[in-house]
């Protein structure tokens, strides 16, 4: 069986597979679970796809590599973990703090916060971002000097833009 | 009646607006800012005006860049809508000096009622019940200690100008008294250039009730019962419903004469909203008056047979109220989500972005009104908030039932969307049992995450779409070393 890892929002999924496309069905291993899946195709980009018994209709869109899933009102991103690294840091950032200075969705930069040559603390706030009536503020990944400051005030930027460029100390044995 | 209106608003509440106008033959005028030029009320409109750029308070909250256009389109009313400048007492001054009719209370009012001190003292001597809390706001902490001490923890402070949860702390001792009342101050002053500040008790797991009202300028009053919106997140409504699950007839006539008392007191004219909160006991307390058409009213339109907008212009226009209290019944159960576009598994963030595929549903009792289209690019400057779908049905349970069927129709992708989270809401046994409060997410729903099933049907629709539609063999899914002939077929379209 060959295995797909694939992103889900903020998940990566391991999945495998036996799908014979004849007779529409197979067997899915997702989690460690065996599921019974079978499937028609019912207009382009809609199926109905019936797991473990259970009947979903999914309409499927192509964008790029990612495809965007909509089962039931909900709307999943899905990729191939592979190839969707850009869209992980959104998430990460948000969650566990980036390991870059980038915004986690589109946004207009409100203030910047530091230097050029300044020394900033790991967690310290970098700059503030907003978007929708929301303000969030970048904080340095790590400890480190501020090398390059990208963007300025009222700029719009994107996920992916490095806004704040840091060059991590290194670490002093004493 | 008018023959031509502006609308000082943007997205879904702009849209729904206008639709009434359509239908009483009254000209519609758009105002829209630079990233706004392809946004739906600006197509629904018939005339439409560019007000500027993206940044609210160069576009959308322009005074007098909105005075000139609808000058310059001859209209002879504005709406403004919810938020923006619908509660801006400078605003409803200009247009009353500019001949032009503001579509809501005198600015008088609104700026009356905006203060929230001032609207606790008219409203307590009306003996309308407020929350146990200071008449006056202030700025001096040492006396903010010293009636929150009196009082007895916890309670909450609230800014004198506030709204949207601005200047607005819990505080559960008195040792906390000094940081919170210097921060709540502070954020207060930044948000609406007003420091001062009071102190409330704070409630036991209240739920919000508010009363709809309706008031012409000849000092008639009525109200067209309550909604339920106790199901919040950053102290904003997501879910709201009538009737109230808690309001017994009895309880929901007196909330009902309290709040036209209230209209009466204030020399209230136009639709407005006496916001109140509910106690388990039964006690309830006045909060605010929104001074507006408010963005749950679908479901009062939907469960008394009206249409709040036509009686908005109606009376805006100087007529009579033309429904009476004994004439107005409420039938049914209607419920209404708001759909925004944030991510509820990561606290509920923004999620602009482009709607690649969007279908709204439809069928027997469902209502959407919405901002959007398939294609429409998600502004990153404005509220989230996309659409609004409501249901009505003839009891609660029925309506619940077809709000997840609605929901579940709902196909919204490219963005994140709140409607996942909208069925587990609307399925979990608490919400089922009517057992709402102000804390419910909170309480209920803290670190959501996505239904474990729909994940899983996603990512086999991913591998069913990429076998039978990619044209490269190597990404689908079958057993190694044996070419299936959706393989050796090559590229095809179904």
């Amino acid at each position: 069986m060959k295995g797909h890892s694939l992103r889900i929002g903020d998940t990566v999924k391991e999945i495998q597979g036996t799908i014979d496309p004849q007779e529409e069905r197979g067997t899915l291993r997702i989690d460690g679970a065996s599921l019974e899946v079978s499937f028609k195709p019912l207009y382009p980009g809609c199926y109905r796809i019936v797991l473990e018994g259970r009947p979903y209709t999914v309409w499927v869109e192509r964008q790029g590599k990612a495809k965007h899933i909509c089962v039931r009102g909900s709307a999943f991103i899905v990729e191939d973990a592979a190839r969707s690294k850009a869209t992980f840091a959104r998430r990460r950032s948000i969650e566990e703090g980036p390991g870059e200075v980038t915004p986690p969705m589109p946004s207009v930069v409100v203030r910047v916060l530091v230097n050029e040559g300044d020394r900033v603390e790991k967690g310290q706030g970098l700059l503030v971002v907003t978007a929708m009536k929301m303000e969030t503020t970048l904080k340095a990944p790590y400890a480190g000097i501020v090398k390059k400051i990208n963007t300025q005030p009222e700029a719009k930027v994107m996920p992916g833009d490095i806004l704040v460029e840091i060059e991590p100390e290194v670490e002093s044995h004493e | 009646m008018f023959k031509k209106v502006l609308i000082a608003n943007r997205g879904e509440i702009a849209v729904r607006i206008m639709r009434t106008c359509r239908e009483m033959g009254i000209q519609t005028v758009a105002v829209y800012s630079e990233p706004d030029r392809k946004a739906l009320h600006v197509v629904e409109a018939e005339e439409a005006f560019s007000i500027g750029p993206a940044e609210p308070s160069e576009s959308y909250l322009n005074i007098e860049r909105i005075i000139d256009v609808a000058k310059a389109a001859g209209v002879e009313a504005i709406h403004p809508g919810y938020g923006f400048l619908a509660e801006h007492p400078l605003f409803a001054r200009v247009c009353e000096d500019s001949g032009i009719v503001f579509i809501g209370p005198p600015s008088q009012v609104i700026e009356n009622l905006g203060n929230k001190t001032l609207a606790r003292t008219m409203m307590s001597r009306a003996e309308v019940p407020v929350i146990p809390g200071m008449l006056e706001a202030t700025t001096d902490t040492t006396l903010l200690q010293k009636e929150a001490d009196a009082m007895g923890y916890p309670i909450i402070i609230k800014a004198a100008a506030g709204g949207g949860g601005k200047g607005m702390r819990v505080v559960s001792a008195s040792s906390e008294m000094p940081d919170a009342c210097v921060s709540a101050i502070s954020e207060a002053e930044k948000a609406f250039g007003d420091p001062s500040i009071y102190v409330e008790k704070c409630l036991e797991r209240p739920r919000h009730v508010e009363i709809q009202i309706l008031a012409d300028s000849n000092g008639n009053a009525i109200h067209l019962f309550e909604r339920e919106c106790s199901i919040q997140r950053r102290h904003q409504k997501i879910i709201e419903e009538t009737p109230s699950p808690a309001l017994s007839p009895e309880l929901r006539e007196r909330m009902g004469e309290a709040a036209v008392k209230v209209a009466k007191t204030s020399g209230y004219v136009n639709a407005g909203t006496v916001e109140f909160l509910l106690e388990p006991s039964g006690n309830f307390y006045f909060l605010e008056v929104n001074t507006r058409l408010q963005v749950e009213h679908p479901i009062t339109e939907l469960t008394t047979g009206t249409d709040l907008v036509r009686h908005q212009l109606e009376i805006a226009a100087g007529s009579p109220l033309s429904l009476r209290q004994e004439e107005l019944l409420q039938r049914g159960h209607a419920i209404e989500c708001r759909i925004y576009a944030e991510d509820p598994a990561a606290d509920f963030f923004p999620s602009p972005g482009k709607i690649i595929g969007y279908q709204e549903p439809t069928g027997p009792g469902v209502r959407v009104d919405s901002g959007v289209y398939e294609g429409y690019e998600v502004p990153m400057h404005y509220d989230p908030i996309l659409s609004k779908l409501i249901v009505a049905a003839e009891n609660r349970e029925l309506a619940r039932r077809r709000m997840i069927r609605a929901l579940e129709d709902y196909r919204i992708t490219g963005i994140t969307t709140i409607i996942g989270f909208l069925l587990d809401v609307i399925r979990s046994v608490p919400f089922s049992r009517g057992d709402t409060f102000i804390d419910f997410v909170q309480t209920h729903f803290s670190g959501w995450k996505p239904d474990k099933d729909l994940v899983r049907a996603a990512a086999a629709a991913y591998l069913v779409d990429e076998m039978l539609g990619a044209p490269q063999p190597q990404v689908t899914v079958s057993q190694a070393g044996y070419p299936t002939p959706w393989q050796s077929l090559g590229a095809w379209t179904l």
